[in-house]
């Protein structure tokens, strides 16, 4: 035991890859990967919740919109998305001499756009599915002691299709993350381009792209983690029927 | 005179579930052309001991001789098991099935169901194996379905046509399990009228079933399960007729 | 017809590169799905083992990042492995593996391991009773496994093989970034020089739903075609 202590002792200190300069680049890019990854969900999250329940309207105007949004947006890839986003802003006329520029320099920015709009159409399909999925008996129930479509959709179907959501939503979050590595496309120093940036300078890809794959494992993990514990703790009403 | 070898015969069979012995020792002795009916509360062991004969399930002890060949096992960490699998497999192309829910391969039409096995296991000709599963179709009354899928037919029918499927392996023995508890009621008359015939032309039946008729009138012995033993056995008539434990008389007693 | 500023010609080659691309990686996604699910399946420890540590690694990484290992360390490691077949054996071989194979070795690595659940799941869902139908019929196991296991399980992994296929070509997008020239690559490059983002991506957004279009009008089909003889379709 101890003896694996010092030879990994001597491997760390004779290795030239894993420097503080670029441990601290892979710091940089977690804390980017996570903002990005956080921020789009939150607020495609957001976005999908009042998405979900127009898809279901009877108006044509409002659910037709909402279908092709979400038909494109899924049916695409994520990374034609971001490329339209960011070479669209920055091929816009003016825009590199107007205020709006000092926000959308960044490549963060068109990425977030990307990202939010992709995540809120498979969120939204999600919350479709499972308030569709609300028994009908629950409903009418609701209807039975006078509450208003409003305060049946508020009170009764979201929250049991929240929860009947839960599962799915999870997957969608670690696609979330893992979709969030073609950030480093656009030159954004995420995970994946702190791995780049490293494979690069050292021509070291095992070491580069092992390492980042870890970190990612265990983000995943972490996420997974979470989700079982939510589950657990906000579908109970539906394991014990099942004895 | 040359001794016939026997069709089917096993001996002190005994099967357990975890903590729970629900076979304890049984024996059966299936001479050509005997029918032998076994009978029994749900529960009794009658489909468990039905289901050792072919070795869809693995008893715990006991010994198995099909056409007079002995069945080899070996202990293993899981526990007993067949020495030679292909033993087996052999051994089980001499015993068909009929099996409560019928069983039909859901994916092939019913004369693909007939003839699936002869081609592929007893690698009989195809040409052959149809003529023979015609024929067998217009036996049990289903010439108009062979195209049909299962999902098409009735559960009458697909029992017959089950039916079919086991006599087209030209088998040693037929072991029926419970055939006609998952039909209506109306339905259950043509499968029995099948049975019957099959009984008259001399076919080796071993069948679990609670048509207490077809145990009377078609069977050359009668056996009453309890509890994974051997309550009482005898002839259909003196069985039936006259029963001696207080058991099988509660059993036969009507129902109201 | 559709000049394009001249790429036409070139975003349709990508377009054919995508569908090969794709199709042959499903190939190769479907064939470790299947070996995957029996080895899930087996009795054997450590083909258990094996096959879960597959899914779980492969289900925990980004499809760039194993890409981008596999092409850059896939020629390193490759070459490591040539040399020390000259050392030792004196057989001198070179493997390249250029844009098109670690693609396809990556996206069918990816999506074998999704395969492999999907197919799992479609094993189980086959009723006890036809398996042993098959038995009591003196079936071998390879027999039962040819004739009914798997022409059953299809009919239950149609669907999720239809998703898996529906994410794996929307992921062939992710070869551009090693540098294949797919129809996504030609049109960043198309987009750069003509300043017209917007055409250029909405032309391939369109292709990407024609053929996703496509498919599911085959596996429609294919639906179809496995359920004969179970009623309804479920």
């Amino acid at each position: 035991m101890e003896s694996l202590l010092t030879w990994l002792e001597t491997q760390l200190a004779e290795n030239s890859i894993f420097t503080l300069q670029t441990l601290s680049h892979y710091g940089a890019g977690f804390t980017t990967t996570v903002q990005l990854v956080f921020l789009s969900l939150v607020i495609g999250l957001v976005a999908a919740v009042p998405l979900a329940i127009g898809r279901g309207s009877r108006h044509v105007w409002i659910k037709w919109p909402i279908f092709a949004y979400t038909y494109v947006f899924r049916g695409t890839p994520l990374l034609i998305q971001l490329y339209l986003i960011y070479y669209g802003v920055v091929f816009v006329d003016g825009i590199q001499e107007s205020w709006l520029w000092f926000i959308l320099e960044d490549p963060f920015v068109p990425a977030l756009i990307a990202f939010t709009l992709n995540t809120a159409a498979y969120t939204t399909e999600i919350f479709r599915g499972a308030i569709k999925s609300t028994s009908k008996g629950e409903i009418e129930a609701a209807r039975a002691y006078g509450m208003s479509p409003g305060l049946t959709m508020r009170r009764i179907i979201l929250p049991s299709a929240f929860r009947r959501a839960l599962p799915a939503y999870g997957n969608e979050v670690i696609f979330m993350l893992h979709a969030s590595a073609i950030a480093s496309v656009v030159t954004i120093m995420d995970l994946t381009g702190a791995a780049r940036f490293v494979y690069a300078r050292y021509y070291a890809p095992f070491e580069a792209f092992l390492f980042v794959a870890a970190i990612y494992l265990c983000l995943t993990f972490a996420i997974l983690y979470f989700f079982r514990h939510l589950e657990k703790k906000l579908l109970a009403h539906l394991q014990t029927q099942n004895g | 005179m040359a001794a016939t070898p026997i069709p089917l015969e096993v001996r002190h069979i005994k099967k357990r579930f975890g903590d729970t012995e629900v076979l304890k020792g049984l024996s059966l002795q299936a001479q050509k052309g005997d029918v032998i009916t076994l009978i029994g509360a749900s529960g009794s062991g009658k489909s468990t001991f039905l289901r050792c004969m072919n070795l869809l399930e693995q008893p715990d002890e006991g010994d198995l001789f099909v056409h007079g060949e002995e069945i080899r096992f070996k202990q293993t960490r899981r526990g007993r098991e067949p020495a030679d699998w292909k033993q087996v497999v052999q051994m089980r192309a001499k015993l068909s099935m009929v099996f409560q829910s019928f069983n039909l391969w859901a994916h092939m039409t019913l004369l693909e169901n007939i003839i699936e096995a002869p081609i592929h296991v007893l690698g009989k000709p195809k040409k052959e194996a149809i003529e023979h599963a015609r024929a067998l179709l217009e036996r049990v009354g289903l010439t108009a379905r062979a195209d049909a899928y299962p999902a098409q037919m009735s559960g009458g029918q697909q029992q017959r046509g089950a039916i079919a499927r086991a006599l087209a392996m030209d088998p040693e023995v037929m072991l029926f399990d419970e055939p006609t508890s998952a039909l209506d009621p109306e339905l259950v008359g043509d499968v029995l009228k099948v049975m019957h015939g099959l009984a008259e032309e001399g076919r080796t039946m071993v069948v679990v079933t609670h048509e207490m008729s077809f145990a009377r009138d078609v069977s050359s012995q009668v056996i009453y399960l309890h509890e994974g033993m051997v309550e009482e056995a005898g002839p259909p008539e003196e069985l039936i007729g006259n029963p001696q434990s207080p058991r099988l008389q509660q059993f036969l007693a009507p129902k109201y | 017809m559709l000049d394009l500023h001249g790429y036409g010609p070139r975003l349709l080659e990508g377009a054919g590169i995508t569908v090969q691309l794709a199709l042959l990686s499903l190939l190769l996604a479907i064939v470790l799905g299947l070996v995957t699910a029996v080895a899930k399946m087996s009795r054997s420890w450590i083909a258990h083992r094996t096959a879960t540590l597959y899914t779980t690694v492969i289900r925990g990484v980004p499809d760039l990042v194993l890409m981008m290992l596999l092409f850059f360390g896939g020629q390193i490691g490759v070459n490591m492995f040539t040399d020390w077949l000259y050392e030792q054996f004196d057989i001198d071989i070179f493997i390249n593996i250029n844009e098109f194979v670690a693609g396809v070795v990556t996206i069918g690595l990816i999506f074998g391991a999704y395969m492999g659940e999907t197919f799992r799941g479609a094993f189980m869902a086959v009723d006890h009773g036809q398996i042993e139908a098959g038995k009591a019929y003196g079936m071998s196991d390879s027999l039962v496994f040819r004739r009914i296991r798997f022409p059953q399980m299809m009919r239950h992994a149609l669907p999720g093989l239809s998703n898996n296929w529906m994410v794996l070509l929307k992921t062939t997008a992710l070869v551009s970034v090693i540098g294949l020239s797919d129809m996504v690559r030609v049109a960043a490059e198309a987009s750069k020089a003509t300043r017209e983002p917007f055409l250029f991506m909405m032309v391939v957004a369109v292709i990407y739903l024609l053929i996703a279009s496509v498919s599911e009008w085959i596996f429609a089909r294919l639906q179809k075609r496995y359920s004969i003889g179970y009623g309804e379709a479920d």
